[in-house]
């Protein structure tokens, strides 16, 4: 029970690095169509510029910002010097955007060398909390929490706002909404740059617990693609379902089965296409 | 879906002919515009060898196999409009198939290994094609298979972790390796000389094969599902089973590809069903146009050569240039190199005739 309890909670934590990662990915995808198949790249390459701050500077939270910002900047070239030019046309999309993928892998192993790097977690969020006999690692818990306020700011943004009503009426028919005088291009240009910032920043939050290496934006990009396929887009509570799904059952999976673990998030993933292809939380367009 | 991909008979009609519509009947061009573009290449492709050192002419092996492969994704994503993403599941079946055949169950004989192998790509294919077209329009409306893009690249990925997972039949993560020369029966073996010959030969019967599946009722049919799936429907064509018959077709072509290539490296890891070879197909494709037949091979030529460059003189900064090669593709020459290169044919030809 109590080894359920810990890898419960590691489990929660890595679901929420999952939503950090899927979050931009699902919100440039599911709101724009945009397909960025740089994600995977552009959250190692937040994760590496925070490891130079902190290196630099040693200023945690500094780094998050940092990471954030300037992957912002990239997205927002990305988006105006590539992506803007390819507009509903997806497997263009798809076909530049894993070219700049392996570009920015290359340029992270060209600058920073092929070896893992850790993160050193912040003095304040280092150790475990002891409760009844048990150990939670306070760094976990605090990206559960980060994970649940980037959340419920990205849900009321979607349900509260005017800006989350003029990205839904967009997702219903674009046409009609820039007919009615919204300025969707620059509500468009914000969200990519959301995303990508969203990347960046949860690159840095996530590497003191899974690290840093150039080639794994691959492997986060796959695991993107299936939380994002597993909850289904449009909604960002669908991406939180599917990363909790998934996140659960990888660590769950590992800790009691390591053998056939790493075949459960396809398992999931096959069955839903089957079951239900929008997701479970998906818009229902077929 | 891409607007100027959605007419793939459209680029081959020279300005004078009638513009074609999927499902019409194309009238047989002329011989000279394709036979002597075929003869020629064919002749200096056989006689290369005899000149160029082994390093070039196992180059040109390798452009015939990967052209092979980029051309039979074309067949899905150019005629039928299906963008898969996963093709290397099937590059990977062939060759995991061949290689296990071989290895582990001791078949020598390569024709009944590619029969084989060729059997269980399509078993696998026809498994994977069953969730993949569940999923198929679903996204944002049925001319913008985005979902059906990101399904496809969890499969051979899916592939490539079984590949892992199962060590002793393909031998974990270090994968097979020691594939032997090829065994044609009736004694005669095969030097990697020879195989220069052999992949020629198997790769001109799938072209011509292909090269007839697309231009028959059934490929114009799969253009009219490009088109416009709803009419075809309206029409009493079963699309799915067009769609899905037509991604059996595509990966059984990529499976053979598939064990050529194994015979060619005689080593074979998980990789070969990864990310990375499904997005060199990807690169083929877009890279030599998805309007037309040949434009992969083309592609091919030009991606090996690259590569080949590359791993000369720049080994460490190969993904770099890789990457470069889809960002350039899309901005500089979206519609691909093998419209290109047919324009200029056409061009020679008119030329020629006035």
């Amino acid at each position: 029970m109590s080894v359920a309890l810990v890898t419960g909670l590691n489990g929660l934590s890595y679901a929420f690095i999952l939503f950090l990662l899927a979050a931009g990915f699902s919100l440039t995808f599911g709101v724009m169509g945009v397909l960025n198949l740089t994600h995977g790249a552009l959250f190692v390459l937040g994760a590496y510029i925070g490891l130079q701050v902190v290196d630099s500077l040693g200023w945690f939270w500094l780094a998050v910002l940092l990471a954030a910002v300037a992957l912002g900047i990239i997205g927002l070239l990305l988006y105006f010097f590539f992506l803007k030019r390819l507009y509903n046309k997806v497997p263009e999309q798809a076909v530049l955007t894993i070219g700049l993928g392996y570009m920015f892998a290359n340029v992270i192993l060209w600058i920073w060398g092929p070896r893992a790097q850790n993160m050193q977690k912040p003095e304040i969020l280092s150790g475990a909390l002891e409760i009844g006999g048990l150990s939670f690692p306070i760094y976990r818990i605090f990206i559960c929490g980060i994970g649940l306020l980037i959340l419920a700011l990205l849900w009321w943004i979607q349900d509260r706002t005017r800006w989350g009503a003029i990205i839904r009426a967009g997702m219903d028919n674009k046409e009609m909404t820039v007919a009615l005088g919204v300025n969707y291009g620059l509500v468009s240009t914000l969200v990519f740059v959301l995303g990508v910032l969203l990347a960046g920043a949860g690159g840095v939050l996530g590497a003191p617990i899974v690290g840093a290496f150039p080639q794994m934006g691959d492997n986060l990009l796959l695991l993107t693609l299936i939380v994002v396929v597993v909850g289904g887009t449009g909604y960002i509570q669908g991406t939180m379902l599917g990363a909790l799904v998934i996140g659960l059952l990888d660590t769950f999976g590992k800790a009691y089965v390591p053998k056939a673990a790493m075949f459960f998030a396809y398992i999931v993933f096959l069955i839903i296409l089957l079951v239900r292809p929008s997701g479970l939380i998906g818009r229902r367009i077929f | 879906m891409v607007r100027r991909s959605a007419e793939p008979g459209r680029v081959d009609a020279g300005p004078g002919e009638k513009a074609l519509t999927s499902g019409t009947r194309r009238a047989p061009r002329s011989l000279i515009e394709i036979g002597l573009p075929v003869v020629v290449m064919s002749v200096i492709v056989l006689v290369l060898p005899t000149f160029l050192p082994a390093f070039v002419s196992s180059q040109i092996t390798k452009m015939m196999i990967y052209g092979l492969f980029g051309m039979s994704l074309n067949i899905i994503w150019g005629y039928a409009g299906i963008p898969s993403f996963g093709h290397a599941a099937f590059f990977g079946a062939g060759a995991y198939a061949s290689a296990i055949f071989i290895l582990k169950v001791g078949i020598t004989n390569f024709w009944l290994n590619l029969l084989l192998a060729i059997v269980a790509t399509a078993v696998i294919a026809a498994i994977l094609g069953v969730p993949a077209f569940r999923v198929f329009g679903v996204g944002a409306g049925n001319t913008n298979p985005i979902y059906f893009l990101l399904a496809t690249i969890a499969f051979g990925e899916l592939l490539s972790r079984l590949a892992i997972a199962v060590r002793p039949v393909t031998g974990g993560s270090t994968g097979l390796s020691g594939i032997p020369e090829p065994d044609l029966g009736f004694g005669f073996r095969i030097t990697s000389f020879r195989y220069y010959y052999l992949v020629f030969v198997i790769v001109v019967i799938c072209l011509f094969i292909m090269y007839r599946v697309v231009n028959s009722h059934y490929g114009y049919a799969l253009r009219g599902v490009h088109d416009n799936e709803r009419r075809m429907q309206a029409l009493g064509y079963n699309t799915w089973l067009y769609k899905y018959t037509a991604w059996i077709i595509a990966a059984v072509f990529g499976g053979v590809a598939g064990v050529l290539f194994a015979y060619y490296g005689k080593t074979l890891v998980p990789n070969t069903f990864a990310m990375i070879t499904s997005d060199i197909a990807f690169l083929l494709v877009i890279m030599g146009s998805t309007t037309t037949f040949f434009g992969p091979l083309l592609a091919s030529v030009v991606y090996v050569g690259v590569e080949y460059a590359a791993s000369l003189y720049l080994r460490d900064r190969w993904p770099l240039i890789f990457g470069a090669m889809f960002v350039i593709t899309i901005m500089l020459i979206p519609e691909g190199l093998g419209v290109w290169i047919l324009k200029l044919w056409k061009k020679v030809i008119r030329g020629a005739a006035t």
